[in-house]
């Protein structure tokens, strides 16, 4: 491979303006893996980012409550993610456009709005969560917060203000390969092999179906596969120009990086679990990293600290994203990184806007951020079906999509997906409505 | 074929040699125009479904704010 600079035109463009820059590789497979280096951004942050901050706390209550019993649920949510995000691939590239300028677009102005009003809700909330737990993170490291979560803060504005999308995305690749640090973790805690093994076969806890187990489950479901990551990805898609030829590339991308947080997520729970087994009980993470601290050491302590500091930096700075790019497709602004702060003020005004009210709000003395976290999760998972379906009416839209739409099988794994999400729902509206149609314990 | 501005730089691409190019190196593609597309057409039951949609998701909301309110122990106080 060489790093030489060629000039050549853009595949399938018979009308060419500018010349386009391009790497000159001498085999198939150095052309295969460069291009894959070059399209692999979006999925792979979209899916590592859904491991925020509400993550950790989700998966470590499910391993510290359940040991890895429900290890099989996170499991089988590695191929919903995927195929879910996947759509959102197909349609980002076939239409160059955001999920919020779509359903603007498609389903008019009413439900665009409606949509993006929800969208802006839950995101507000979670990411609420994610200073939270940079706030209780920093306190545990000593640092105070009323100093580290504003500095938080600045450092996420800075990091989208380079007017330049190759730049935020190195970065946040970069945060993104820090989250790898949970397999060593998980390996330090030295799991054991069998409770692993009965774990990732389905199986109902000893205790049965009570309403705290299916309050953790759909708050897992909530977590694993959230509505701001259908905005996210597509948007995130159409900033950095993925063309046709990107889309098995851009599946790649997706593919892989579901299978890194499914992963990271169940290394989340072996930690919850390893707390369990010495006899701790914690209400957030960061207590759980100070309990396995006493085990673990002070390294492991910090590291799991800073782990749970790197989920809550990669989700605020995703979600709040998500919600920029939304708001500029539905009111028409200029919305992209690669545009400096003068040519896109209401986009970069969302973002920072979203980022300090959440910061501010962490800040309010006694609030309660463990409820609120659990809170969002569960609201993130009620929501999901709605914009599911939404996404499948566009995915079927041969209109819009032509060979990129929906096939069958597709439309058959998509509708079972749903109906599953719309049952966890209704659960959930059966035992607020009726507290004691679950057993409490 | 795409007019290029300098072909000599083409040229001296070999044979069995190949370009990659990023994709915000490259030229914009020509995607589909939504605009011109309009809304998308949806008979009355989708129409009726999707309301329905919205009434429950609100419902849903309602009672996940009433949920978690009553987690945080806001009803226990008042009953004493």
């Amino acid at each position: 491979m060489t790093s030489k600079v060629a000039i050549a035109p853009a595949p399938g463009l018979d009308v060419v303006v500018t010349p386009v820059r391009g790497r000159v590789v001498k085999s198939a497979w150095a052309r295969d893996l460069l291009t894959f280096l070059m399209v692999v951004g979006p999925g792979l942050i979209v899916m590592v980012a859904d491991n925020d901050a509400g993550a950790v706390s989700t998966y470590s209550q499910a391993g510290a409550q359940y040991g890895a019993h429900l290890l099989w649920i996170v499991l089988l949510l590695l191929p919903v993610t995927y195929f879910i995000q996947e759509m959102v691939v197909r349609l980002g590239i076939a239409t160059g456009q955001g999920h919020a300028a779509m359903i603007y677009q498609r389903f008019g102005k009413w439900w665009g709005l409606f949509s993006l009003v929800d969208l802006e809700l839950v995101n507000f909330l979670t990411l609420v969560t994610e200073f939270a737990a940079i706030d209780l993170a920093l306190n545990k490291l000593g640092v105070d917060p009323r100093i580290g979560v504003p500095l938080s803060a600045v450092g996420l504005m800075i990091i989208v203000l380079t007017a330049s999308y190759r730049r935020w995305e190195r970065i946040v690749v970069f945060l993104c390969s820090l989250d790898l640090a949970w397999f060593a973790i998980a390996l330090w805690l030295r799991p054991p092999a069998h409770d692993l093994l009965r774990g990732s076969l389905p199986g109902i806890p000893e205790g049965g179906i009570t309403a705290p187990l299916m309050f953790l489950v759909i708050a897992i479901v909530g977590t694993t596969v959230a509505p701001w990551q259908l905005f996210f990805q597509q948007s995130c898609i159409a900033d950095k120009r993925l063309r046709f030829a990107d889309v098995k590339w851009a599946r790649l991308d997706t593919l892989l990086g579901a299978c890194i947080t499914i992963s990271v997520a169940a290394c989340m729970m072996i930690a919850g679990n390893a707390s369990r087994l010495h006899g701790f009980t914690f209400s957030d993470p960061a207590q759980m990293a100070v309990d396995i601290g006493t085990f673990g050491g002070g390294a492991m302590r910090s590291l799991i600290l800073l782990m749970m500091i790197n989920a809550a930096v990669l989700g605020t700075t995703a979600i709040s994203l998500s919600s920029a790019w939304a708001y500029g497709e539905v009111r028409g602004w200029p919305h992209s990184l690669q545009l400096p702060v003068r040519k896109a003020p209401g986009f970069y005004i969302v973002y920072a806007l979203s980022v300090a009210a959440a910061a501010g709000i962490v800040l309010i003395p006694r609030a309660p951020l463990q409820l609120i976290i659990l809170g969002v999760q569960v609201l993130a998972g009620v929501m999901l079906p709605s914009a599911i379906i939404f996404l499948q009416l566009l995915l079927n839209d041969k209109e819009l999509l032509g060979e990129y739409a929906n096939r069958p099988w597709n439309n058959f794994v998509n509708w079972t997906i749903i109906v599953v999400l719309f049952a966890l729902s209704l659960i959930l509206a059966a035992q607020v409505a009726l507290p004691n149609f679950f057993p409490s314990a | 074929m795409a007019t290029i501005a300098n072909t000599m730089d083409l040229e001296n691409i070999k044979k069995n040699h190949f370009v990659v190019i990023h994709p915000l190196d490259d030229l914009p593609e020509e995607k589909v125009d939504t605009e011109a597309l309009g809304p998308m057409p949806m008979t009355r039951t989708v129409k009726i479904s999707l309301l329905s949609l919205r009434a429950y998701l609100i419902l849903m909301v309602l009672m996940v704010f009433y949920h978690v309110v009553d987690l945080a122990g806001a009803f226990a106080k008042h009953m004493h």
